[in-house]
């Protein structure tokens, strides 16, 4: 199937912003091609001249003419691909930032089976061909097309006989090439969706050669390596001999083709209907529409490239988003307060292997406390996060943040209000200032330098020899772990949240690294609500009220000093076999 | 890096060797397909002819000489593109491997610099773009041959139109070439800038949930639209400056069918005027002519930009000889699935002491890292390294590994010295838990044995001795589960127990693990340490760890600072006499 609804969709949304610059490149390609029409006839001109005996004196001036013509068409040509890389790029470019917007809006459900590595291949591997697509194909399909059709329209007038013949021949042609091309994309669908998993699958080992290679992986991932091969290779065998029936078809134009001259241009030549001239003149048009069959045949290559492409795009395009955004209830300044009722909470996938992560959940903290939430890992700690922060949306209950219920709130808010740490620090490979304020040029740089002094990484900071544009690496490497969770620190406190979740912030972390993080979370719960996810009981002495966690239930919630008092909860229990990491 | 030129015809050189035979037959069935093209050249020279000179040719024979050389092309093409595919993905494919063999071969630690991106982008981008200019190696043959044979013949008409066709042609090879420099250069360009997209997109959904989480999705994109204006503009210059070449090439038709009516009209008073026949004859050549200087130009280009890929993966390589990148091996492609080796245990292996002495690494250009490293551990010993941030304690892991090569010291296994600590600290002798671990998108199954055979009872019991026999439970797939990509639908805690399992199933003889247990409860955490020291006694173990249950149950503690070891001793000694042990402690005591 060819999506063309599709082609034309994209197509019309992502020309219509650049009509001045198509306007432009329509009108370069219109003239190459009147001016490519009008070349045999001079040569037909200069073979009946030649004949009928003329002068050296007025062949010379067709000749002449006839260079002309060749070097302006050329000029008209390069002129018209210009443009049509230049509107190609853009256009793709801004489908481009789309897609990627789109998908970095999709839930965590999707993001967790798709590698980085293949969404790279999708957006801009795929796209990528797009842009073929938007300048070649507009460019040199369609214009070809034309210069065909004018070349029908001419040998009409030249003669009936010959207009039906050649018409004949190129609508068969072409109802071939439709053919081939739905039976090739499909072909070149699989080889790229196989490359993309290869390409996820080499970004997976290069993030983790040392797990590899110090438990004796590496043969193994070789071998995993040449299994993907084994099976891209006979879908790499189907997608050429897509190409090659494509390129078969542009082998049958041009023989059928000189088959029509032969036989018309012999019958009209003995009949005294044509002159040779003119022969030569059907034969030179009937050649002429070989090669913008060929460049037609070539972009089907790119065509089928895009259509496999389009398909995954639209696919990408078309999936909407678990979580749905449709709020207007704006968070009030200050502290939060948070609400959960009956809130029960899977990651079961479409599969449904939904085993509850949290199960008929009540909870209520009022604002400006601090909660610290304990239990094993597994217990469903981290999901009241991601629930809060509507990375996911419960099964059934509600969550409330002073008495507005989630969905109620645009998420651009919600996440601008709620602020979250987890241990793993994702970072980019750009300057500092970019990692803090996620490219956002708007922050300006005393309000950075102000909040990295808050946290006590001045005197990092001026270790290094370009300030905010010193450039960090994706893999934080150059970086101590509690380095990059200042860092995340930072990025929350550029921000005003009315809550604070810290999931395992402080874990990783050596002794005395940690107490400067203390000390800098003492002031980012300042007039604020907490929320704690400890695995260690230290954490947890500034928080106010206890939660504790098991398989997705609470089984103990209160006042800490309380809980801590009574020698039968389990936070004394707890405190009694865990406290003895803390020295007295 | 040194940015020398990359031996590119040796390293094409290098892949034809790898599929000799392919190659060959590629050689020849491709001229063929490009000298093909005379045959319907004669034939519609005598078409002419035999109309204008009443040769008498029949028209009808004429017309089934066309079709039998259009099927004869057709089935010739077919099977060049056939074994074309085969030789490209062969060729192809042994770079990529050789690239990720050679990754595999460094030390661990230190492979892979740069983004993941744009390591990514030297396995797609750059290999593709070398293939393919391998294969038109072939196409270079073909279109030289089919010039010979069209000048042999054109000449046979008229040597000075001839002359007047080929000239032009000459003059735009030189132009391409003169114009390569520039094309490299651009190309160069709009491959960084490809680069940087690639990476962009890659650390953006890598962090997705850090943006999402920020509300920085916005933000982001605007980012990816400055990079991709950037892309835009190398793009239209590298484009335009090829497209200006290959437009060039294609009007060399017409300017040359010029030249042919100018020489003609010119030679009308003479007697030897040239026929309409072999007017199209001329004409009809110079379209492969065209085509033909079209070819080497492209190819010289092509050339020029294969050196930049194969320059931008011999980088990767970091220091092995380029050839390293067409080392011949067996892709495994056909044939039975070659099962996975493990190197067995041997019982001389056995470690009964293990002796560390003066080990050195800093890390290049940087004061930071280890020096002057002693450590002894008899077998069955626990042994604790504790320290600061940066104090040394993951490095020292590192080397001692050889996942990062070590500037001076050595490391005696039972006395013995290690030379390759790489090659030698491995399983049976040596496993493996770094302190963020990695997991691979598979089964659990299938990330716990890493192409091992063990038994689900083994698996089982390698899991419950990590404590992660509760997580399994919960898993619906239980072992089939699938991780996701790397291990993310699991929780941090679960990957590294995970982690730990699967250093648990080689039952090595040193069990090395970098801060296990800082993603885990204090139940969990207790239920681990005494799971792993307990029940598999006798094992021996250096364990970097800054909590109690770990501390107080090493037979020796190590406290690094800044790279050295400050104080070694039980934790009581320690109590006693280190004060930056006690340091540390005031400050998690709070």
């Amino acid at each position: 199937m060819i999506p063309v609804r599709s082609y034309i969709r994209i197509l019309r949304q992502y020309l219509r912003p650049l009509r001045g610059r198509v306007a432009l490149l329509t009108t370069m390609a219109l003239v190459g091609i009147g001016l490519q029409l009008a070349a045999p006839q001079l040569i037909r001109a200069f073979l009946d001249g030649a004949a009928a005996g003329w002068e050296t004196s007025r062949l010379v001036p067709l000749a002449i003419w006839f260079i002309a013509i060749a070097v302006l068409q050329q000029a008209a040509k390069v002129t018209a691909t210009y443009l049509s890389v230049d509107v190609g790029w853009s256009a793709a470019n801004d489908l481009r930032a789309d897609l990627a917007e789109h998908v970095l809006h999709l839930d965590m459900g999707f993001h967790k089976t798709h590698t980085p590595g293949t969404l790279i291949e999708r957006i801009d591997g795929d796209v990528t061909s797009l842009s073929n697509f938007f300048s070649s194909f507009t460019i040199q399909v369609i214009g070809n097309l034309i210069l065909i059709l004018g070349i029908l329209v001419l040998l009409w007038l030249e003669n009936l006989l010959v207009g039906v013949g050649v018409t004949v021949f190129v609508g068969l042609i072409l109802a071939g090439m439709v053919k081939v091309q739905a039976i090739a994309v499909p072909r070149w669908k699989a080889v790229r969706a196989r490359s993309a998993e290869l390409m996820g699958f080499i970004g997976e080992q290069l993030g983790g050669t040392e797990d590899i290679k110090a438990n004796g992986g590496d043969r193994f991932m070789i071998a995993r390596f040449t299994r993907i091969l084994r099976q891209w290779l006979p879908e790499q065998v189907r997608g050429r001999h897509g190409f090659s029936m494509l390129w078969a078809m542009g082998i049958a134009t041009y023989i059928s083709g000189v088959a029509v001259v032969f036989w018309l241009g012999s019958m009209l030549f003995n009949d005294g209907v044509m002159t040779l001239g003119s022969v030569y003149l059907v034969f030179h048009y009937v050649q002429m529409t070989h090669d913008p069959m060929e460049e037609i045949r070539a972009q089907m290559e790119d065509f089928q490239k895009a259509g496999a492409g389009i398909a995954r795009v639209e696919e990408l395009l078309q999936r909407r988003s678990r979580i749905v955004d449709a709020g207007s209830t704006l968070l009030p300044a200050g502290p939060l307060e948070v609400t959960f009722e009956n809130v029960t909470f899977s990651y079961g996938d479409e599969a449904g292997d939904g085993r509850p992560v949290l199960e008929d959940l009540d909870l209520h903290l009022p604002a400006g406390r601090v909660l610290g939430v304990l239990g094993r890992s597994g217990s469903g700690k981290s999901t009241l996060a991601r629930l809060l922060t509507r990375l996911y949306d419960p099964q059934s209950g509600t969550i409330k943040l002073d008495g507005v219920a989630l969905p109620a709130v645009p998420i651009e808010s919600l996440r601008h209000r709620v602020a979250m740490v987890t241990q793993d620090v994702q970072l980019f490979g750009a300057g500092i200032r970019d990692n803090l304020t996620f490219f956002d040029h708007s922050v300006d740089d005393q309000r950075l330098l102000d909040v990295i002094g808050e946290l006590g990484l001045t005197p990092w900071l001026e270790t290094l020899d370009r300030g905010l544009d010193s450039r960090l690496e994706a893999s934080g490497s150059g970086l101590s772990a509690g380095q990059a969770q200042l860092l995340a620190f930072t990025r929350v406190f550029l921000r005003n949240p009315g809550l604070v979740i810290l999931d395992e912030a402080s874990s990783r972390l050596d002794p005395a690294t940690e107490e400067m993080i203390e000390r800098a979370v003492g002031r980012l719960l300042e007039g604020r609500t907490g929320i704690i996810i400890a695995h260690r009981l230290a954490t947890i002495e500034r928080a106010d009220d206890i939660l504790i966690l098991e398989d997705g239930r609470i089984v103990e919630a209160g006042d800490r000093k309380q809980l801590a008092d009574d020698p039968g909860s389990r936070l004394s229990h707890l405190l009694a076999t865990g406290m003895e990491e803390v020295l007295a | 890096m040194s940015d020398r030129a990359a031996p590119t015809g040796r390293l094409m050189l290098g892949a034809m060797r790898f599929a000799p035979w392919r190659y060959l037959a590629n050689i020849i069935l491709w001229t063929t397909i490009w000298v093909l093209p005379v045959i319907p050249a004669l034939i519609v020279q005598r078409f002419f002819d035999s109309l204008e000179l009443e040769t008498g040719a029949n028209v009808a024979t004429l017309i089934a000489a066309i079709v039998a050389y259009g099927i004869g092309r057709i089935v010739i093409m077919v099977t060049g593109m056939h074994n074309d595919i085969l030789f490209e993905f062969r060729s192809g494919s042994l770079l990529r491997r050789n690239m990720l063999e050679r990754i595999y071969e460094m030390p661990a630690a230190q492979a892979v610099q740069g983004s993941p991106g744009e390591m990514i982008s030297r396995f797609r981008e750059d290999v593709d773009h070398v293939q393919e200019t391998i294969s038109w190696t072939v196409d270079m043959a073909g279109a030289i041959t089919f010039g010979a044979v069209a000048v042999w013949i054109l000449t046979g008409i008229d040597g000075g139109l001839t002359l007047a066709v080929f000239v032009p042609l000459l003059v735009m090879v030189v132009i391409a070439e003169r114009l390569g420099g520039r094309i490299k250069r651009y190309r160069r360009e709009a491959q960084e800038a490809t680069g940087r997209i690639t990476e962009a997109v890659g650390e953006m959904f890598g962090a997705v949930q850090s943006i999402k989480v920020a509300g920085a999705e916005r933000s982001m994109v605007a980012n990816l639209r400055r990079l991709n204006d950037g892309r835009r503009r190398a793009m239209v210059r590298d484009k335009v400056l090829t497209a200006g070449l290959e437009s060039v090439f294609w009007n060399m038709i017409s300017i040359g069918t010029g030249l042919i009516l100018l020489v003609g009209a010119a030679s009308l008073a003479a007697d030897n005027r040239l026929t309409v026949g072999e007017f199209a004859l001329f004409v009809y050549f110079l379209g492969f002519v065209a085509d033909t200087g079209y070819f080497v130009g492209i190819f010289i280009a092509r050339f020029k930009q294969a050196t930049v890929s194969y320059a931008r993966m011999i980088k990767l390589l970091r220091g092995a000889p380029p050839t390293r990148l067409v080392h011949k091996v067996d892709l495994g492609l056909t044939g039975p699935e070659a099962p996975v080796l493990i190197s067995p245990r041997a019982a001389s292996d056995q470690l009964e002491r293990l002796e560390v002495r003066s080990l050195t690494y800093r890390y290049p250009g940087t004061d930071n890292g280890i020096a002057d490293i002693d450590l002894d551990l008899p077998r069955g010993n626990f042994t604790v390294i504790t320290g600061r941030i940066g104090a040394g304690k993951t490095t020292l892991l590192r080397a001692l590994l050889g996942l990062v090569v070590a500037e001076s010291g050595e490391i005696r296994w039972n006395g013995r010295l290690i030379e390759d600590p790489a090659a030698w600290m491995v399983p049976p002798h040596a496993a493996y838990t770094p302190q963020v671990p990695s997991l691979f998108s598979m089964s659990l199954r299938e990330n716990l044995q890493l192409g091992r055979a063990d038994n689900d009872e083994e698996i089982m019991a390698a899991i419950r001795a990590a404590a992660l026999d509760r997580d399994l439970a919960e898993m619906p797939d239980g072992l089939d589960t699938l991780v996701g990509p790397r291990g993310m639908r699991l929780s941090g805690g679960q990957v590294q127990r995970t982690a730990a399992a699967r250093m648990l199933l080689r039952r090595p003889e040193l069990l090395v693990f970098d801060d296990l247990s800082s993603a885990l409860d204090v139940e969990t955490e207790q239920i681990l340490w005494s799971r792993l020291l307990d029940e598999q006694a006798g094992a021996t173990a250096l364990v970097v760890s800054h909590r109690r249950p770990a501390l107080q149950r090493a037979d020796q503690v190590i406290v690094m600072e800044h790279g050295r070891i400050a104080a070694r001793g039980t934790f009581a000694e320690l109590r006693v006499g280190s004060d930056e042990f006690n340091a540390l402690w005031v400050g998690q005591g709070g």
